[in-house]
């Protein structure tokens, strides 16, 4: 009756351990712990973003890896180009030598993602075909492209000020 | 008690053994590898896009539906990453731990560029356009054909050919025109050396910003300092415009307009073919009327997209990609069969392929373990009486990408 209970037990204590370490989420939490800060964390849709971007500074990341800052969509949230259930990348970056990023999201990324605009064949982009993102809270992750570590903020995006 | 211990151990092994026996066998049942395409399917260069992708993915479905390669199906995703760079890393993050994915195709040079170090490191295949820095520095990237510089040095031949047809002394003049960014730049880093080695005075090139609605101001710069060839970069519909604002200042009649391989397509020509009328194009692979004429594009289309109007040459070269994969994919399975293979086989199999037809759509491959370009071979193309019209058979390319130190 002892060996049944040895057997069984085994068995779960070696799937368990198998499930670790193929987990590559759990593998992320051996390194240090990655932080992501977002300037701003809140902010209006306005042309001022193009002059001034959002920007995202993280550490704890592996040295030299590259870095992918993605928007975690909400379910429900349509986007040109991104199929539901996808994240969008919306800049990306290289770690320093201490494992350290600062990435700005390009204007591209900031009319293609925040705007959602279309463009012309002349490649300008096209604002009455834009659909603007809705106000709300964004969560944002930048994730180590050799660690695995992720890093998780978020994004307040308020609605447009009323024009008085 | 003894015998439920056997019961839920028996329980325990009969799922273990019914998770491994059903993965195993779904796996033998459908054997697949993966063609991604980090694309631009609503972004700013959907126009040339859209349609080689359809040729690429037409051209898969056919090999599928006729068996596969040897047994092995060809999954094509494609991603539309708006040609943005940050969207681009970040899908292919998400598809990079995908079993038996052999090929990235990158749409831009500049998400080649950052997705290219990690392809680097996950030993894969990465295709993209025609920047000669990739034949410099060898690596896991291969070009679709000839290097920008090649191509405009070919062009540059092709000028002096013309110069002397016409009876004209001295030498030409050449203005050079493009967008204000990297891939503007690029035909002239050796295309600029291999100009200047021919003889030919090139005057200051004029960049400007993609999106320019009036080209007038730079026209009339070259104009004015004596061109009697202009070279037109971008991507269609630019050049085409460029040329329209050209012919409305009447330089069309005196001055011989040049185009590199995103110049006008039907869809240009649709709109301005008056004004494009005349334009040379040097293309490494088949269009317009060419294109029409090939069996292989054209039945593809018909079968998958209907009227021969709206065919573009561009869906050719997306049929040739697929082609490439194909070759690249039947050397793979014959080195090291499917259940081997990985990323890295299906690179050596790419530096193997050299001379690999591809219905006549392109050169030959020219692909080898010194060598990235797609094919060496370029064809010149006219506009005439509103049609796209080879005015050469293919020609070889200068090595114009040894002329510059990258």
């Amino acid at each position: 009756m002892r060996i049944f209970k040895v057997i069984i037990l085994f068995v779960m204590i070696s799937g368990l351990a198998f499930g670790a370490f193929s987990c590559q989420t759990l593998q992320s939490l051996t390194g240090p712990k990655a932080t992501l800060v977002i300037t701003p964390a809140e902010t209006f849709l306005s042309p001022a973003l193009f002059k001034k971007p959002v920007t995202f500074k993280g550490s704890g990341f592996q040295p030299k890896e590259m870095i992918s800052v993605e928007m975690v969509l909400p379910p429900g949230l349509k986007m040109k180009g991104v199929k539901e259930g996808e994240d969008v990348g919306i800049a990306f970056a290289t770690a320093n030598e201490k494992g350290n990023f600062t990435a700005a999201m390009a204007p591209t990324a900031t009319l293609n993602w925040f705007f959602q605009v279309g463009w012309t064949p002349l490649l300008r982009p096209n604002f009455k075909a834009a659909k603007p993102i809705p106000p709300g809270v964004y969560k944002i992750n930048a994730t180590g492209l050799d660690s695995d570590r992720i890093a998780t903020s978020n994004l307040k995006i308020f609605p447009p000020p009323k024009k008085k | 008690m003894r015998k439920e211990y056997l019961i839920f151990l028996s329980i325990v092994l009969t799922i273990c053994l019914s998770v491994v026996t059903l993965s195993s066998s779904a796996f033998a049942k459908e054997k697949a590898v993966i063609y991604l395409s980090l694309a631009d399917y609503t972004g700013p260069i959907a126009g040339l896009n859209v349609p080689a992708d359809k040729g690429t993915e037409d051209y898969i479905n056919d090999i599928n539906a006729k068996g596969g390669v040897d047994g092995v199906k060809i999954k094509f995703i494609g991603i539309d990453t708006r040609y943005d760079v940050a969207r681009a890393v970040s899908a292919y993050k998400r598809y990079r731990r995908t079993p038996k994915l052999l090929v990235v195709n990158s749409i831009g040079t500049g998400i080649a560029r950052a997705v290219g170090r990690l392809l680097v490191r996950d030993k894969r295949v990465q295709l993209t356009p025609g920047d000669g820095e990739f034949q410099a520095h060898l690596g896991s990237t291969f070009i679709w054909g000839p290097a920008y510089q090649d191509a405009f040095a070919a062009l540059m031949d092709w000028v002096m050919d013309d110069w002397k047809a016409r009876g004209k002394s001295g030498v030409p003049v050449v203005g050079y025109m493009s967008w204000d960014n990297p891939y503007g730049r690029e035909p002239l880093r050796g295309g600029k050396e291999y100009a200047e080695k021919l003889g030919i005075k090139l005057l200051p090139p004029e960049f400007f910003p993609p999106g320019t609605l009036k080209h007038d101001v730079y026209l009339t710069r070259l104009a004015e300092a004596g061109a009697s060839y202009i070279y037109v970069g971008g991507i269609d519909p630019t050049p085409t415009n460029v040329i329209r604002d050209g012919y409305a200042l009447g330089l069309t009649r005196k001055i011989q307009f040049l185009t590199g391989y995103w110049g006008p397509t039907s869809l240009g020509l649709s709109i301005h073919a008056k004004a494009l009328e005349g334009t040379a194009n040097v293309s490494f692979f088949q269009r317009g009327e060419d294109t029409k004429m090939n069996k292989v594009v054209a039945g593809l289309w018909k079968n998958h997209r209907g009227s021969l109007d709206k065919l573009n040459g561009v869906y050719g070269m997306g049929i040739a990609w697929g082609m490439t994969y194909v070759g690249g994919l039947r050397a793979a399975l014959k080195a090291v069969g499917y259940e081997k293979l990985k990323g890295l086989d299906m690179y050596k199999a790419y530096q193997n392929i050299t001379g690999f037809e591809r219905a006549g759509i392109q050169g030959p491959c020219a692909y080898a373990s010194d060598s990235r370009r797609g094919s060496r071979e370029i064809k010149i193309y006219r506009v005439k009486g509103g049609k796209i019209v080879p005015i050469t058979g293919w020609r070889k390319t200068p090595d114009a990408v040894s002329l510059h130190k990258f």
